[in-house]
């Protein structure tokens, strides 16, 4: 996919950013909401598509064996990748154009919230966090959304086990 | 299963009044008979249609099938209505609105549960969010499998309800027998906590969740994959057999 021409300046020149071919700019979390502002007010991306947390468990490092044959790796921490993806509405000077970015949240932390940029941003937000675990800083209304309200944990997270006794049904 | 049901013990204030006449207590059991038909082929329906079950509950209410020939109206409201047709996966957030509801519903009232997640949750069984059938917390009358049943299915399970009913005012209803299961159970995998789990199925699922991580793949070393039994050996064939 390619992005759209000025969105790829934007992040590359003003913000050094590198794009992904899939997912877009990787930004870090303190520039989020600089350049989502940007992406708003100058580039006219004012449809937001969706934000999507994906949870990857902690992965530990390996040390380098000369009779496995295997090399050393450094291990990562337990976190969670947000994705957003724009899109702004077709012109007369242009057609529909998309655009991604995404954001590296360690467990534990919080990601800014994007719900006072984009008003759609509020609820799916909330279902990040009731299902994922994503804490999003400086939203109006995080409680859950979909789960029931005193349900323990979030249920799309990788370590959460499926087949967990929750109720006196099970 | 286990659920106390009083429907049967069911009283209409009309009793009162027969009693006290003197020499009318043969004109109770044609009375009995009479609300008896009268509950039977006035069945107002609740549709708790609450995924594709209640499609296929719309096309049986709809002309072709015409669920009004049985006096059987969908009404919106849980007040007036006698049965509740839970159409649907019933998720464990709607589970306690779902007895809410039949809560509300006056005497005599049945329940039909309609579709495999109604009756079982199915393949959402083994889902975090899904209750493995309506019968956990309410009485269920009329089981209609299906995924989703037919609209023919569905009427004949308002005819056996129907059946149920008149066999109760007669008291001529036996209780099913039941049956063992002979087919598949599930789950398959025995639960988490259970003491039958197999330790390598908790490793196994811990396995598979890094396995999805695109960077490594790390896998932790010692762990096998829980391995299927090995299938039963042939018995030996006699030596001198085989000649014809």
């Amino acid at each position: 996919m390619t992005w759209p021409i000025d969105a790829e300046k934007l992040c590359t020149e003003r913000f050094g950013l590198e794009l992904c071919e899939t997912e877009g700019a990787g930004v870090d979390r303190t520039q989020l909401i600089e350049l989502a502002t940007a992406l708003k007010n100058e580039l006219e991306f004012g449809f937001f598509v969706y934000v999507v947390s994906v949870h990857y468990p902690a992965v530990e490092p390996i040390e380098a064996d000369e009779e496995k044959g295997t090399e050393a790796a450094p291990g990562i921490p337990d976190r969670t990748v947000v994705h957003y993806r724009l899109r702004r509405l077709a012109t007369d000077d242009r057609p529909t154009e998309c655009f991604a970015f995404f954001t590296v949240v360690p467990t534990g932390e919080s990601c800014p919230s994007v719900s006072s940029i984009w008003a759609g941003a509020d609820w799916q937000e909330r279902e990040q966090f009731d299902l994922v675990g994503t804490v999003f800083a400086d939203h109006p209304d995080l409680r859950r959304i979909m789960m029931p309200e005193d349900w323990p944990g979030h249920p799309l997270r990788r370590d959460y086990a499926i087949d967990t006794q929750h109720f006196p049904w099970r | 299963m286990g659920v106390d049901q009083s429907n049967e013990n069911f009283e209409h204030p009309l009793f009162d009044y027969m009693e006290k006449i003197p020499g009318a207590d043969i004109g109770l059991t044609t009375a009995d008979k009479v609300l008896s038909w009268g509950a039977r082929n006035s069945l107002w329906v609740f549709p708790m249609a609450t995924s594709c079950c209640g499609i296929e509950f719309m096309a049986t209410a709809c002309g072709r099938f015409d669920l009004d020939r049985i006096g059987t109206v969908a009404r919106g409201t849980p007040r007036q209505c006698d049965v509740m047709v839970i159409a649907g996966t019933i998720t464990v957030k709607m589970a306690p609105r779902v007895k809410k509801l039949w809560d509300m519903m006056p005497e005599p009232k049945w329940a039909i549960a309609m579709g495999s997640c109604a009756i079982s949750g199915d393949f959402y069984r083994n889902i975090y969010s899904v209750v493995p059938g309506v019968d956990t917390f309410m009485p269920v009358d009329v089981y209609v499998p299906g995924c989703p049943p037919n609209p023919d299915h569905l009427f004949e399970g308002f005819k056996r309800l129907q059946d149920k009913i008149k066999a109760k005012r007669d008291g001529t209803w036996v209780e099913p027998e039941e049956r063992p299961v002979t087919g598949m159970q599930m789950p398959s995998v025995p639960r988490y906590g259970s003491p039958d789990r197999d330790p390598a199925y908790d490793a196994a699922q811990l396995m598979c969740t890094q396995n999805m991580h695109p960077g490594g793949a790390l896998l932790k070393e010692g762990v096998v994959l829980p391995q299927p039994a090995p299938p039963p050996e042939p018995p030996a064939e006699p030596a001198d057999g085989g000649e014809s």
